[in-house]
């Protein structure tokens, strides 16, 4: 029965995420043109990569700007829902409808929403002189770096709108954490400021890779994504050189780099053991170390007496006395 | 427990079934006998997909099925050309008559049907705007048909009387010449800093949009397109000039701001305002349907003090009858089309047609008629009539001013508009992709409107570019590869500007 109730999702996953995954693959090597009387495929090889990256300046473009930006913005989007989330999980009044608040951007900016309030600048604090950021952090940094975090700046309330779910996810997380824990630790005068870095976080952890991973997928799917623009069009481009399987070659390129944020973010973030950990761990190793060397003596040791047994019985083996007897 | 199993399997089934509904074609055949004149006799469907007014097609669809009772006619509202016509070919339902936007797209993806048979035999083609014919404007260099035109508006050039008489000018003679309608954006900007300072030019058309066509004389070199464009080569020499005197006069203070800018704020007090109901502005390089659409509503001259009328966009020589450029759209048949013919008449009957304008005003002239918006129709993106029928061309005045202050400056404006040449991007192969891939990314517009750079820097490069871009499409969409038409002379004629390229 469990196969029944999860079968509308493989067929989905089937027909919408593999199928398309494999045909996309498939297409990235050929130049396709869809007329109203059949599809027309013309092998091109490697020719869709090199049309891209020679002839289109702005792929390699906004796939930098697309780097840095999503390196940027989800620690900082994390990070902002984070602290909202342990706001939101204290004792406070009306709760229930600051949480509402804060998650009804996810239900009403989706999709055109979203196209709609940006057009009209609502992305935007207009008292934030944009152009000072960029100039103060011109004076240390990069002119390069400086642009991009001031830009940031200048997008800000839409990083903020980008929160919703990381919030409701990292909500969860600290209704999951034991109470006694803070219990124990107020008891032996641990600060709140300890206990969050002592005990919240380190419990929380995963939530963080999780949250992490979910915003990099976000911010690289979302209609606000130039790239995602960029093959879109690409795909219902008429013009000859562009179409479906431009539209794959560029596809499955920002995957591996979709991929490869997904890893960086992985390998900063993933599963790393405490001091305490590292210590049991150090003691266990210690210990079968310690149980090794036990057993080599033992084996040693019994060895060493079949030899003087074997060397006692040809007599070749004597006491001091002379008398080969023990 | 089993309810619950049975209503979940159902669930189940339903979903996986709604998954894959929608793979299926339907098709219609039919007996193949045909009426006197070639029509069908048959009950059919055709499907025609558009970028009108909904109301408006819905309407001439119910006149076209009035003439052709066996024949029901669907249409639809294209969002995006591209978008829409690529998913309907990759599903299967594709419409039988579509007008675009954008040629390339619809050549490059073999959309268009070859409809030469149809049109060289259609005795109401010799009553078209001479252009159209002259031009081939749906042939795209080609001795085959594939389009025609199905929506026309003229570029416009209009004048606020009031303003000119405010400022104590003349009005200029209806047949003026490019250098008087430039004169006059310079003596109509003044700024006694005393008040709302007055600009000569608000602009929705660029200029040099208008001055590609307006360049020189024909004698000089025939063109027929933007760019400079003479159905052979680009020559973007000509357009240089105009941009760079549209750039002169922007960084000069002669051209109003622009709608939703800190300009316009700073100018009339609100970042929203349009600079056609200031009653600052002078000359407005305008789009033909903001006459109808927004300055002809009622009293929304006299709310603002306005007085417009339009002028015939100029010629650089002092010759009477010259092109203007024009937004056109074209509109074919599909190559997947059941009944090409039938589809040919309702092609006609939408757009280019006598028949068809004559039910077109009908529509138009009962104001009661309103679209979605409780708009009247003719207020609603009204095209202008490409048959040079007397009937119809009376009727269609006559839902212009016709009294006797505004009636000379309408009638010469009219008499202007019969030989328009579509944008580029309409008629000519090659030229949206020219624009998409190389044109519109070195941003040369802003450039010179800066300051930054000059036009003429950019004129040999782009000339290159253009051509090379031309050569490619017409080998790519009417070569071997595409509709094959092309002869062996035009090939090799195509493939020399392609090797040429960047040698």
């Amino acid at each position: 029965m469990g196969y029944l109730f999860v079968l509308p999702w493989i067929i989905g996953t089937l027909i919408f995420v593999l199928i398309p995954l494999g045909q996309s693959f498939y297409y990235m090597w050929y130049n396709i043109r869809i007329t109203p009387l059949g599809t027309k495929f013309n092998f091109v090889g490697t020719g869709n990569f090199t049309q891209i990256w020679l002839e289109n300046p702005e792929f390699p473009q906004q796939l930098v700007t697309y780097i840095w930006q999503t390196i940027v913005e989800v620690p900082i989007i994390v990070v902002f829902a984070l602290i909202i989330a342990i706001m939101l999980n204290g004792k406070i009044k009306a709760k229930a409808f600051f949480r509402l608040i804060f998650f009804l951007p996810v239900i009403i900016v989706s999709g055109p929403v979203m196209n709609m309030l940006v057009s009209e600048g609502a992305s935007t604090i207009p008292a934030m002189n944009t152009q000072a950021v960029i100039s103060a952090l011109d004076a240390f940094l990069p002119t390069a770096v400086a642009t991009s975090i001031g830009e940031l700046f200048g997008n800000m309330i839409m990083i903020l709108w980008y929160s919703g779910v990381q919030i409701l996810i990292f909500l969860s997380a600290l209704q999951k954490v034991d109470p006694s824990l803070y219990e124990a630790a107020k008891m032996d005068g641990g600060s709140a400021w300890e206990c969050f870095w002592k005990i919240t976080l380190p419990t929380i952890k995963n939530f963080i890779l999780l949250n992490a991973v979910y915003t990099v997928i976000f911010l690289s799917s979302n209609e606000q994504n130039q790239l995602i623009n960029m093959i879109k069009n690409a795909m219902f481009s008429g013009t000859k050189e562009k179409g479906y399987g431009y539209a794959s070659a560029m596809a499955w390129m920002y995957s591996i780099v979709v991929t490869l944020i997904v890893l960086l973010f992985f390998l900063i973030l993933g599963n790393k053991r405490d001091v305490y950990d590292r210590m049991v761990a150090k003691r266990k190793r210690m210990l079968k170390r310690e149980a090794r060397l036990a057993k080599r003596i033992e084996r040693r040791g019994a060895r060493n007496v079949r030899k003087l047994e074997r060397a006692r019985r040809s007599h070749k083996y004597k006491t001091y006395d002379g008398s080969g007897d023990y | 427990m089993k309810k619950k199993r049975i209503v979940a399997a159902l669930l189940t089934v339903a979903m996986a079934a709604t998954l894959l509904t929608g793979c299926g074609k339907s098709g219609n055949g039919g007996s193949g006998k045909v009426d006197e004149n070639g029509v069908t006799t048959d009950n059919i469907t055709l499907t025609y997909w558009h970028y009108e007014d909904e109301t408006t097609v819905e309407l001439m669809a119910e006149a076209f099925m009035k003439k052709y009772p066996n024949i029901t006619v669907e249409c639809k509202q294209i969002a995006d050309m591209s978008t829409d016509l690529s998913a309907a070919a990759a599903a299967g339902t594709f419409p039988d008559v579509f007008s675009g936007t954008d040629s390339d797209t619809a050549l490059a993806n073999m959309y268009w049907a070859d409809i030469t048979e149809y049109v060289e035999n259609d005795p109401d083609m010799d009553n078209m705007m001479v252009s159209i014919k002259n031009y081939g404007i749906g042939k795209f260099d080609t001795d085959h048909w594939y389009g025609l035109p199905t929506w026309y508006q003229p570029s416009a050039i209009f004048i606020d009387r009031n303003v000119i008489k405010k400022l104590n000018l003349e009005m200029p003679r209806t047949d003026w010449t490019w250098e008087e309608m430039i004169q006059l954006i310079k003596d109509a900007t003044v700024d006694d800093r005393s008040g709302m300072k007055y600009y000569g030019l608000g602009f929705y058309n660029r200029l040099d949009s208008l001055y590609g066509i307006a360049a020189c004389a024909t004698a000089e070199r025939a063109i027929k397109g933007e760019f400079g464009f003479d159905g052979n080569d680009f020559d973007l020499r000509y357009w240089a000039i105009g941009e760079q005197e549209f750039g002169d006069l922007q960084t000069g203070g002669y051209v109003a701001p622009k709608q939703d800018s800190q300009a316009m704020e700073d100018w009339s007090g609100d970042w929203g305002t349009w600079f056609g109901s200031t009653g600052h502005v002078a000359v407005f390089s305008e789009g033909f349907w903001s006459y109808q659409n927004i300055w002809a509503t009622d009293g929304y001259q006299e709310q603002y003090g306005l007085d417009i009328v339009p002028y015939v966009t100029p010629n650089v020589v002092d010759e009477k009858d010259h092109n203007i450029i024009a937004n056109m759209y074209i509109g074919g048949v599909s190559t997947s089309c059941e009944h090409p013919y039938e589809a040919y008449l309702l092609l006609k009957f939408m757009g280019i047609g006598t028949e068809g304008w004559k039910a077109r005003l009908d529509i138009y002239e009962d104001e009661s008629i309103t679209n979605a918006s409780g708009v009247a129709l003719k207020h609603s993106n009204m095209p202008v009539p490409m048959t040079l029928d007397t009937e119809v061309w009376d009727r269609y005045k006559a839902m212009f001013p016709t009294d006797a202050d505004h009636k000379p400056y309408w009638d010469d404006y009219f008499a202007s508009i019969t030989r328009p040449v579509p944008y580029g991007w309409y008629s000519i192969a090659g030229y949206w992709n020219f624009c998409d891939q190389y044109f519109n990314n070195i941003g040369i517009h802003e450039l010179v409107d800066a300051g930054q750079a000059k036009a003429a820097d950019y004129a040999a490069e782009a000339t290159e570019q253009a051509n090379y871009y031309h050569a490619e499409a017409m080998i790519s969409y009417f070569g071997p590869d595409g509709y094959d038409v092309l002869s062996d002379e035009d090939l090799a004629k195509y493939q020399a500007v392609v090797d040429s390229f960047g040698q």
